[in-house]
């Protein structure tokens, strides 16, 4: 057997059919649902819990991200959350003995102009204000730690300088979603595939439960940990979302040996690029403008994602694209999730995750796991309820999500 | 016979031979062993060729020089250092039905759609023509000796036939492998396979040192051998139609036949791209990895160079072995057939940064060009300071000219700018301005400019440089919605505009030849000539310092910039970058949207509320702002003052040691010999005193300068 294979945690199924009721129904086994499920059996001794999926576990956006894991974020309340999510990344394989191949390679995000270096020079202050290790740096210093830069920017784009993350890093995407279902599982949690939630049980006002093709689960709690169809289930409850879908696509290379080490963006040109630990070239660009649940990718997003790239790293150009793809992106109007209560009893959310879902996985659940808990949400994600946007408190932090 | 360099030694090959077939030509396998198909299908015969790691040496043809390289073996090829992009060429073509594939399949229907009339291109890999992937349009992209072309068409029928199946037994990585027609193809270029043996599904096990010697089948039997020809059966080849579920793809031929799949495989390599054993396929099973999916995620079967070409049909049978359930293949992705990523991006565009009218002027002075809303601009022209105080004290010309620009006439053109601005626009008498926000539905900003008056049904717009292009959609995309009869003549490249701005501007103004009647008082604006050159003069300040936008035709730009900078001589005149400009509008505290505004800021928020007429029966944001006019807002943006040095602009401010906003423009004023800041509070209560930098700063009122504007009035 080989590593990767060996590596690999069982994953202990549960036999037969849903309970008629559960304390706590997820909707969505992706990284965020199991995370949630995993946190609420380990933290609070809440193990009567189901997570339900459409398809198989992390078979949404869970399995589509770039797998970057960082907290350079550009309001105090997004660092401290995305800090404590990067925290826990680093200690998810002692905590769960599970192999996520977590690699901390640093990021780099570059500024071509003196508008895009204030704003990378402000994301490095901010961030090094609130805990997370960001420097702004200048070329000599990019160049060592990236040589395979043409700093010139093909005569096009120069490179003034850039914010250094120090603990950006990456991490298998599968990898997290099974370790959070192998431990969800592990501690009783029942976790179920190919179960599509059609519908929630309503009790007046209130969410008791969800239909599925299996027959009514009721809950204590409904949960919707989904991806893309978030509007649907909101829609359900009769919940709105300031959200639009949006697909985001990248791709991969061939493999080649490890020679790139940091995770590179740039501002300006609006990509990015890490190496995978299987030697692939990762490339990601912004998502589609026009909104859409479809997951095909485009020749001109392969296209436009090349030449940015080239332009910056010229010994690309005689790599081979190996595979693209695309996930979709539930953006909120303000580009900073939404967790928590919904205003309708008994259904809580976790959505908004556009383009930075997987950094979040681990606090996201943690938090979440606390607010079922104790029905108080805890102070890392008390900012980012529903409510704000009827409060006059948006999270605006457009800037960092990468993409726009 | 013509030499390639194979592994570093020169080997001979003959015409036409592909570089795999020159290498077997040698005696070598292409790469380090594996089944050949030579037909483009797998991945067992990529090499480094030219410099280009992964490159198919079955679908590449010999020519003379041409040097190749094994992958390394057990690791993956470097991907190179800086190198320069190669000049990829790109075509555009068209057709009624494009046919992918030359074969029987592929000709008959090639054959039929021409007896329908339509222009049909037949594109075969054979021909030199891979197709790496069909995509909405329908566009298919080819990948070529002399380019990439995107082909548009209207049909595409896919006759690519079928693989031939490659064996999964142990010893199957060894060299001396053939497909059977690859044994064709080998015998046909007049290789001698030496002693082979033809096999099936009777083939249990391949024996050999580096290179088969003997195979042992189902009955017991060895049979010693140089060459094994494998006959499995095959699968269809039909990824591309796969690959874009919205576009209809018409399958024929072997490509679209039913084929059974293979036994389940019992032992030995089944993914040869990443070397996956039916071992470790069991291995993810027994752990709870039971779908397809799961199987392919959880041992990285079916990702490698051919993404699933050899290994799916042994793959769904070895899940529906294991599950009674034949899976479906997992979805096709591009690219079919790798294109390089210079390949990719050839014929490509990035957005380029326009260039002023005045551009060679700034770079003839000395300017340091920055890049700015989408523009060229000078940053400074090697001391910001001096500049400072040419608009201070003297006069000074700044280019303007990326400013958005637009007239707007017709019948109901007040209506459409009373409900697109926020502000009262009828009042506005003829040859009189005034400064707007511009407000999206949420209330937020969105741009600033100027409403100027040229007559009752005619007005000029202005918009900021970098928000021009989304606030021109932003009010056709209104008129249209609304119905209004409205023109909307954009002239934001068009014309140029020249600030001339300071004390000495009205001086300069006269030796330029405008009157004292013709020069507009301040908010007035009218037409002139401006050293013989036709202008829309306007009256505002962005400086603190008595200004003249010069509106004008760019054809007049370098003659009216040159001019004035001749006249202006005896005065002082220097020219200003953005650097002394973003410092002059800190000290009059106007704000740059963007920069000073954030996603969500409304008017209340940077204490513009005296732009926003609530009174006003209905303007785009009225609601949003009506609602939350009465809600707690705690963000806030304040001038501050500190002792100098100033600091970064994106420094925190930080109340009784809490984060509570940052600093968002920034400057050490030469005037006051102090920092000038504008910055957010975001908690209440706000502070007078905060910390910046780890020092004290100050709250203070803005403007910062001449808070009464007596100096732009003058």
């Amino acid at each position: 057997m080989n590593e990767f294979v060996e590596t690999l945690l069982d994953l202990p199924w549960q036999v037969g059919d849903p309970k008629p009721a559960y304390d706590v129904v997820i909707i969505g086994a992706g990284g965020h649902g199991l995370a949630t499920a995993y946190y609420l059996a380990t933290r609070h001794g809440i193990t009567n819990v189901c997570v339900l999926d459409a398809n198989y576990i992390g078979s949404g956006n869970s399995g589509r991200n770039t797998t970057i894991i960082r907290s350079n974020y550009g309001i105090p309340e997004s660092v401290a959350f995305y800090q404590h999510s990067l925290e826990m990344y680093q200690q998810l394989e002692a905590e769960t003995g599970s192999w996520i191949m977590h690699s901390t390679k640093g990021q780099i995000w570059l500024a071509h102009s003196v508008s895009t270096a204030r704003t990378e020079r402000t994301r490095a202050l901010m961030n090094e204000a609130c805990g997370a290790k960001t420097d702004y740096i200048g070329p000599d210093e990019i160049k060592r730690l990236c040589p395979q830069i043409d700093l010139t920017g093909g005569g096009r784009y120069p490179v003034q300088g850039a914010s250094y993350h120090h603990e950006g890093a990456t991490a298998r995407h599968d990898r997290v979603v099974w370790t959070y279902a192998q431990g969800a599982l592990r501690n009783g949690v029942h976790v179920f595939q190919h179960t599509p939630v059609t519908g929630l049980l309503k009790d007046g006002d209130r969410v008791t439960g969800v239909q599925t093709p299996k027959g009514n689960i009721s809950a204590g709690v409904v949960l919707s940990a989904v991806g893309g169809h978030v509007s649907t289930v909101a829609g359900w409850a009769g919940v709105r979302l300031p959200i639009r879908t949006h697909a985001l696509q990248a791709f991969v290379t061939n493999a080649y040996a490890q020679e790139f080490a940091p995770i590179v963006s740039s501002n300006d040109l609006v990509f990015y690029i890490s190496q995978t630990p299987r030697g692939q070239m990762l490339i990601g660009a912004e998502y589609d403008r026009q909104a859409s649940y479809r997951t095909s990718t485009s020749y001109s997003y392969l296209q436009a994602c090349s030449a940015k790239a080239t332009t910056l790293f010229p010994f690309l150009s005689k790599l081979r694209i190996l595979r693209s793809w695309a996930g979709i992106c539930d953006v909120s109007t303000d580009f900073s999730p939404i967790l928590g209560h919904t205003g309708v009893d008994g259904l809580m959310i976790s959505t908004g995750w556009g383009t930075w879902g997987f950094k979040a996985i681990p606090a996201a659940g943690e938090q979440l796991a606390e607010l079922i808990a104790t029905g108080t949400p805890p102070p890392l994600i008390a900012p980012f309820g529903l409510d704000r946007f009827s409060k006059e408190a948006a999270m605006a932090d457009p800037s960092s999500a990468g993409t726009r | 016979m013509s030499r390639v360099v194979y592994d570093g030694a020169p080997i001979e090959y003959a015409q036409g031979d592909s570089l795999a077939v020159a290498a077997l030509r040698s005696g070598q396998h292409p790469a380090r062993g594996g089944t050949l198909c030579l037909a483009g299908d797998c991945g067992n015969c990529v090499a480094i060729v030219d410099g280009t790691p992964w490159v198919r040496t079955c679908q590449t043809t010999a020519r003379a020089g041409t040097v190749v390289k094994r992958h390394p073996n057990g690791s993956h090829p470097s991907p190179g250092g800086p190198e320069q992009h190669a000049r990829v060429a790109v075509r555009h073509r068209s057709a009624d039905h494009v046919v992918i594939g030359s074969g029987d399949s592929g000709m008959a229907a090639a054959t039929a759609a021409r007896a329908a009339g339509d222009d049909v291109l037949v594109l075969d890999a054979g021909d030199g023509n891979e197709v790496i992937g069909v995509f909405d349009g329908p566009t298919i992209v080819v990948r070529t000796a002399d380019g990439v072309h995107q082909i548009h068409a209207h049909h595409i029928t896919l006759a690519t036939g079928a693989a031939e199946l490659h064996p999964v037994v142990p010893g199957n990585t060894l060299a001396g492998l053939y497909t059977a027609k690859a044994a064709a193809a080998v015998r046909v270029a007049g290789i001698d396979l030496g002693r082979t043996v033809t096999v099936g599904a009777e083939l249990v096990a391949i024996r050999g040192e580096g290179t088969v010697s003997s195979v042992e089948l189902a009955d017991g039997t060895t049979h010693e051998c140089d060459s094994v020809i494998i006959e499995l059966g095959s699968a269809p080849r039909d990824v591309l139609a796969r690959m874009a579920p919205m576009v209809p793809v018409t399958v024929v031929g072997p490509a679209a036949a039913a084929h059974a799949l293979p036994p389940c495989p019992k032992e030995g390599v089944l993914c040869p791209c990443g070397k996956i054993t039916v071992e470790d396929l069991d291995g993810v099973w027994a752990k709870g990895f039971q779908e397809l999916e799961l199987v392919k995620r959880s041992s990285l079967v079916g990702v490698g160079t051919c993404q699933g070409g050899m290994c799916m049909p042994h793959l769904r049978a070895f899940v529906a072995d294991r599950s009674g359930t034949i899976p479906e293949p997992f979805t096709a992705r591009p690219a079919a057939r790798q294109l390089t990523l210079g390949e990719a991006a050839a014929g490509y565009h990035i957005d380029t940064f326009r260039r002023s009218p005045l551009h060679q002027e700034h770079l003839a002075l000395g300017a340091t060009l920055d890049k700015f809303g989408g523009w060229f601009r000078p940053w400074n022209y090697g001391d910001a300071v001096a500049e400072y105080w040419a608009v201070r004290e003297a006069v000074s010309l700044g280019d303007v000219s990326t400013l958005g620009k637009m007239i707007v006439s017709g019948p109901d053109v007040v209506e459409a700018l009373e409900r697109l601005y926020p502000n009262h626009v009828h009042d506005i008498k003829v040859g009189r301005s005034r400064y707007v926000l511009i407000l999206n539905e949420r209330g937020h900003i969105l741009d600033d400019g100027m409403i100027l008056r040229d007559a009752e049904d005619r007005f000029t717009l202005t918009f900021t440089s970098g928000g021009a292009s989304t606030a021109e959609m932003w009010v056709r995309d209104w008129i249209e919605t609304w119905g209004l009869r409205v023109h909307v003549l954009d002239r934001t490249v068009s014309h140029g505009a020249i600030n001339v701005t300071g004390p000495l501007a009205a001086e300069l103004m006269r030796r330029a030849g405008v009157s004292d009647d013709d020069r507009p008082k301040f908010l007035q604006h009218r037409r002139a000539e401006v050293a013989g050159i036709p202008c829309h003069i306007m009256r505002l300040s962005f400086t603190g310092e008595t200004s003249f936008e010069l509106h004008h035709q760019i054809d007049g730009s370098v003659a009216l910039w040159s001019e004035l900078m001749e006249l202006g001589r005896p005065l002082g005149i220097k020219p200003h970058g953005l650097q002394a400009l973003f410092g002059l509008r800190t000290e009059k505290g106007h704000i740059i949207v963007g920069q000073d505004t954030e996603l969500d800021s409304s008017p209340r928020r940077v204490n513009m509320d005296w732009a926003v007429k609530l009174d006003k029966p209905w303007f785009v944001g009225r609601e949003a702002l009506l609602r939350t006019a009465t809600l707690p807002d705690e963000r806030r943006l304040f001038g501050f003052t500190m002792d100098g040095p100033a600091p970064y602009e994106g420094s925190v401010i930080r109340v009784r040691g809490e984060v509570v906003g940052h600093v968002t423009s920034s400057w050490d004023s030469p005037l006051f010999g102090k920092a000038v800041l504008m910055g957010w509070q975001k908690r209440l209560p706000h502070a007078d005193v905060v910390e910046i930098d780890g020092r004290e700063a100050h709250v203070s009122t803005v403007p910062f300068y001449d808070p009464e504007g007596a100096r732009a009035r003058n």
